[in-house]
Parts: C-alpha cells; structure tokens; sequence
C-alpha cells in the first residue's frame, strides 16, 4: 500500500557566516536548536517520530551518530531512531527523499528530514603519514616496536590539515570547476550580479513580509539570516573584485555562497498522521532523482542535475514549463545560469541521454524568496531549508501548484525532486 | 554602596562583579574563632551582561548543548564571585577554606535566555547546628527587570565551628547499589577546565600539592561541574520550570571513572553519581518539576 508523504512545515535556524555569531556552536549545537524549534511549532514534545534523518557534509569522528545525538538532546521522545546520510550539497534533499519514500513506502507514518553544518567549527585532522604512522604505533606488539613506530614522526607530518573544498580527482576547488563552466557557457559577469542582487532583495523583501516567522526560529541572539544584505546592489556588486577565473575572472565573493553555519529541518508524513495530529498539510512528495557527471573526464561538476531532471521529468510526463515555481539552489550565481542555458540547449541535453532539451521558465517563478547567495549555504542544510520554503509557497499558490527544486553536489551529482501542493 | 534596607538586611550594590583574586584570597586564611559570626547584608549587582563565548565553553565543559536557554547552574556560576565577596569579608568567621559545600538547591522559575541582563544578588543566612559544625546557607537570586527567574541555596559546613542546638534531621532517600547506566571518563585536567569555565580559583580542584594539605590524594572536581554535567545527563527530560537538589557525598579525586544512574519517579527524577562500580553514592540529585 501506498500513501502521499506530505511535508507539514519546516524548521531552521537563522544562516550566517563561518566565524560569525555560531562560531562557538557545534553541528550538535545547531541541528537541536534547529529540531527543538520544530517541535514546539508543531508540538512534538515527547512524541515518538518515525525516523529523523540528518547529515552534514563537514563531520567530526566523534560525530558519527550526529542525528541520533541531536535527538537525544531534543525534546523527541528518546525512542526516536534517526540516522546520519551523506550526499555533499544535496545532503538535506536526499535525507527529504529517503523520509519520504519510507512514507510512501507505509514503513514510517512521520519523519525529519535535516541537514547541518558549520564552518566555524570544522574538523581538523592530522595529515595521512601521521594518522597511518600513529595507527601503527598503535598496533605494535611490544614496547620496543612502538618507539621504533614513533620514532618515524617527522616534523612536517605535525602540520594540521583543515578540510578542503576540492574536488578529489581533479584538485580543482568547487569555484574554480563552476569557472570553468562560467566559460564554457558564456555566462556574463552582469547576468551573475544580477541573480546575485536579486536573491538578496528577494529574501529581504520575504523577511519583511514575515514569511519565514514559521520557518525560521531565532537561535544564540541571531533573529534573522546575517548574511543577507537587503541594500546590495548589482553596482556594488560589480565593484568586487574576481574570486575565481583568473584575473579576468566573472565569479566574485558577492555572486559565490559565503561559507555559512546553520541547521535546518522539515517535517513529513502521511496524510492521515496529520490529519490525526490536526497539523496542516502544505505539499506532497511527488518524486525525485539522482544523477551524476563524469566531472574528472571534463564535464561540468555542477551541472549533475540538468539529467536528473530530465529523467524525473520525461517519468512524469511534465516540462519545466508546468511548474509553477523552481528553486534551484545558488552555489554560485552562474550555475543558476548555466543550469537555465543547458535545460533549454538540444544538444547538450541529448548528449545526456535525454528524449531532448528541457525548456525554458519564466524567470518570476524562480527563487522567489531569495536563495543561497542571500541566505547562506550550511552545505548539508540547504536541501532541509527549501523543501519547507517550497511546500510554503506552493501552499499559498492552491492545490496543484507544482514545484521544482534542482540541487547540485561536489563529486558532479545532483539532486533533484518535485512537490505539489494538496 | 551601601543602600536601603531588605528585611532588616542593608544592600550593598555593587558596580560589577567583583574580582575574585583579593576576595578569594580573603576567604582562603581560615578562621581561629568557632563562634560564627556572617555578613548580614545583601550583596547585588544590576545589569549583568551574559558572556556567550564563556557559556559556550561552559557548556562544551559541562556537557550540555549550546541553547539560547542556559543551563540553571550557569546562573549559578555567575552568582559564585558574591560568595567569594561575602565570605572573603572581615566580619566572616567562615572562610572557603575548612568550609565543605554540602548541598545545593535552586529552583529555575522560567528559561533564562543567554541575552537578558540579570540582576544578582547574595546573602549569608545561619547558622544552623550540625553533628560536625554549623551549617551556613548562601542564598542567592537572579532577577530579570525584577521579577526573580532562578533562586539558590548554597550549604557550606564550616567544621569546628558550633552553634546552639540540636542538629536538623534531614531524610534520604535509601541508597541501593546497582550498575551504572552510564561511565563517565573524568581526564586529569578536568579541575583546570572548569577553573576556566566557573573562575573558581580554589587550587585543590587543580594542584595536587594544594590538595594534598587538604587531605586528599589527588585534585578534586569541583562540585557544582558534577551537579551540571548530572543535569546534562537528563537534558531532554529537564521541564522548562525546575527544582533541582543535589547532595555531595563524597568528593571525585581526578582522574577517574564514575558512574550515573537515573530513574523517573512520580515526584520527579531521581540521579545518583556514584562509584563506577554502583556500590557508593558519590552525589545525589533530585529534579522536580517547579510549581
């Protein structure tokens, strides 16, 4: 038996950026605030929940039951299971997906789907040599072996080694990647300023009209998102200097996400476990998919969503046309704009295996209240950040309205997902 | 500044709160006499502003997750220099030092959020007989625009000293051993941490050569961190509103293995630190939800 997996509302605290005023808090820290926001907005205090999953991208070792932690330091019932997935970026979006499909599947009647991160307090590890040359140490049978193991440390290997951004295979960081395809696409400095200054007065002008007073919970004195600059301007963004590109770079700090802490949650369920818990009912999960790029053999590391969408679309028989609003998420602002050039390119979209392109939208249906560029990206939580706004949006649109939400990922993956209001 | 009258009691309002070197140095030198003789007077400060850096590591030290509410015995913390400050004074026959903190109650009467500016106050009330000495109470209050949010009870025993009397029975609830549901791992430098944390300088929770002429092998952990790191233990079953009592049993030499069991009773919850094998009570913690 199959059943829709709704989302009822969501939960976040307020983004800023890394060594601002989260700095002291840790992922644990920020995913409690985040799930005891959405407990009292929906008065879940001792309930038991079918399931709670959560990530984020930049973990502790000592993290490894992250979710389940938070949990426990939640107003949740402690019978609450919960687990930690992993997807770079889109982390927030496939823990939404696996709750939802585990709903729709009649496994779990509720579930969170979350997602955190913090810059601030981002592990730091020591390099490999030491790591394998302490195991070793470690490992020996006598004392005599151990110092011999030991006696092996170097200096250099004292060096600590604070997480990278880039890309494994390639060694190339996430921005250099999207310079890249900023390239290859033609995308203008002036478009990207553009998507850049618009997403700030989008989430301004959505902040003022209290659209996110129940979905956003004030967390360690922070009221509202503090990166977003309601008074930007696409001048003063065009004054910044280049951040990635070389020197005649298009892709600047102001039209690229900040590095940002936060934690943000949503709420799923059944139909009928809602209506039991007389909670509103905003969207269902209609579907969503998962592709990849082969980034390392040349393509576009942030362009794995165009054939995910393609494959979820053709499935359902829709066009980007049908929907009534499309979130795509701003990692910088030229994959916005790449992502829009390549749904409506024939051949780019055949060579991804595609029937042919995907189309074009109105750009008023796009990030209508602002995304990543103003809001912040805690890597993880920003998949756990949009389905809740959507379903919001979609909600005040009528039933029916359908919405989009394209998310790419480091390793060239993308996630993508279609709600629909009820 | 010495001010009006509380309940016969004069206030004194203070500036800022005050240092602890001078003070805590006052209230190290023991004292000769074994009649008690205490401060009466209130001692306050207004518009106290809450550190949240320092809270942050209070709480990554005591164990509990950083929220815009803080933790009842951080209040707790910030009320410990006008202890120093009353019994560091000349007219207090009870000094830190001899002293043992026996017990301690505080009631937190609404969440208390990191941002609001507190009004502190302290007096010294007693003393009252005890088998081994005589009992002194610190009472302290944070208030919030002047309606009280937290109130404590501080009991010191001031050994050798006597007062008139026969000793007030207190009631226990029975002891039974059994095996811990949890161990904490208590590290070496744990006094040093929450010295840091608590800026309770006494070097018995630090020094070992300190806490040798004390009478006690190795450093101890201050008290109030195994009350706060008990009550992070229950985080998520703690009610917004809270009475909590705690009785120290025995001191924690450092480092070392401890174990915690919990219960929930109908009157509230009930926790024990105990010996990491659950035989002996090291303190016991009661949790009732506030009226």
């Amino acid at each position: 038996m199959t059943h829709n997996a709704v989302v009822i509302g969501g939960n976040r605290t307020p983004f800023a950026k890394a060594g601002g005023p989260y700095a002291e808090a840790s992922n644990h820290d920020l995913l409690t605030a985040a799930l005891d926001g959405l407990i009292a907005r929906f008065g879940l205090a001792g309930e038991r929940i079918g399931e709670v999953a959560g990530g984020a991208v930049l973990k502790h070792s000592k993290d490894f039951n992250l979710t389940r932690e938070a949990v426990l330091s939640s107003a949740l019932a402690p019978s609450t299971p919960a687990c930690d997935l992993q997807q770079a970026c889109g982390t927030g979006l496939e823990t939404t997906i696996y709750i939802a499909n585990k709903i729709r599947l009649g496994q779990i009647d509720s579930g969170i789907s979350a997602g955190v991160d913090s810059t601030s307090d981002a592990p730091i590890v020591v390099s490999d040599s030491l790591r394998r040359t302490l195991l070793k140490a470690n490992a020996a049978r006598s004392a005599a072996d151990r110092v011999k193991a030991l006696a092996k440390i170097r200096p250099s290997h004292l060096k600590p080694q604070a997480p990278s951004v880039a890309e494994p295979r390639t060694g190339l960081s996430m921005g250099e990647h999207q310079a890249l395809t900023t390239e290859r696409w033609g995308i203008t400095r002036e478009a990207q300023d553009e998507i850049a200054a618009a997403s700030h007065h989008k989430l301004a002008a959505a902040w003022a009209d209290g659209f996110f007073d129940d979905l956003v919970t004030p967390y360690l004195g922070v009221p509202r998102d503090a990166i977003l600059r309601p008074d930007t301007s696409v001048e003063k963004l065009a004054s910044l200097r280049p951040a990635f590109g070389g020197p005649r770079g298009s892709m600047t700090a102001g039209n690229s996400t900040a590095l940002s802490d936060g934690a943000a949650t949503a709420l799923l369920a059944s139909e009928e476990w809602a209506a039991e818990h007389h909670l509103p009912v905003l969207a269902k999960v209609v579907d969503a998919e998962v592709a990849a790029v082969d980034h390392p053999g040349g393509d576009d590391l942030l362009l794995g969503p165009v054939a995910a969408a393609g494959r979820m679309l053709a499935r359902q028989g829709l066009s980007v046309a049908d929907f009534d609003l499309v979130e795509i998420h701003e990692a910088f602002a030229s994959t916005v704009l790449a992502t829009l050039k390549a749904w409506d390119d024939e051949d780019y979209c055949r060579g991804l295996g595609l029937d042919g392109k995907l189309g074009t939208i109105d750009p008023s249906r796009l990030n209508v209240t602002g995304s990543s560029l103003a809001v912040g990206h805690p890597f993880a939580a920003t998949g756990a950040r949009i389905v809740p706004t959507l379903a919001k949006l979609l909600h005040a649109k009528g039933p029916g309205s359908k919405g989009l939400i394209s998310m790419c990922a480091a390793g060239g993956q993308g996630v993508v997902a279609i709600l629909e209001a009820v | 500044m010495r001010g009006a009258q509380v309940a016969g009691r004069e206030v004194e309002h203070l500036d800022a709160i005050p240092g602890m070197g001078a003070a805590f140095a006052r209230a190290m030198v023991p004292s000769r006499t074994s009649r008690v003789t205490l401060p009466r007077r209130i001692s306050t400060v207004h518009d106290v502003t809450q550190n949240r850096a320092r809270l942050a590591d209070y709480a990554r030290v005591c164990g509990f997750t950083l929220r815009d509410a803080v933790p009842p015995t951080w209040l707790h913390v910030l009320t410990f220099p006008l202890h120093i400050h009353l019994l560091g004074d000349p007219q207090s026959s009870v000094k830190l030092v001899g002293a043992v903190h026996t017990s301690n109650s505080m009631t937190l009467h609404r969440p208390v959020t990191a941002d609001e500016r507190l009004e502190l106050s302290v007096h010294l009330e007693g003393p009252r007989p005890h088998r081994r000495g005589a009992l002194v109470d610190l009472i302290g209050q944070v208030r919030v625009d002047g309606e009280p949010v937290w109130d404590g009870v501080t009991t010191y025993l001031a050994s050798g000293a006597s007062v008139e009397g026969e000793p007030e029975e207190v009631e226990r609830a029975p002891f039974e051993p059994r095996s811990p549901q949890a161990r904490w791992r208590l590290p070496a430098d744990l006094g040093r941490q929450y010295r840091r944390v608590s800026q309770d300088p006494n070097p018995i929770h630090t020094s070992r050569v300190a806490a040798k002429a004390f009478g006690f092998a190795r450093p101890i952990i201050h008290g109030m961190w195994t009350h706060a790191r008990a009550l992070a233990a229950l985080e998520n079953r703690l009610p917004a509103a809270f009475t909590t009592h705690v009785d120290f049993v025995k001191p924690i030499l450092l480092p070392s293995s401890v174990g915690f069991v919990a219960s929930e009773t109908p009157g509230g919850v009930l926790a024990d630190v105990v010996t990491k094998d659950g035989a002996k009570p090291l303190l016991r913690m009661r949790v009732e939800e506030a009226a």
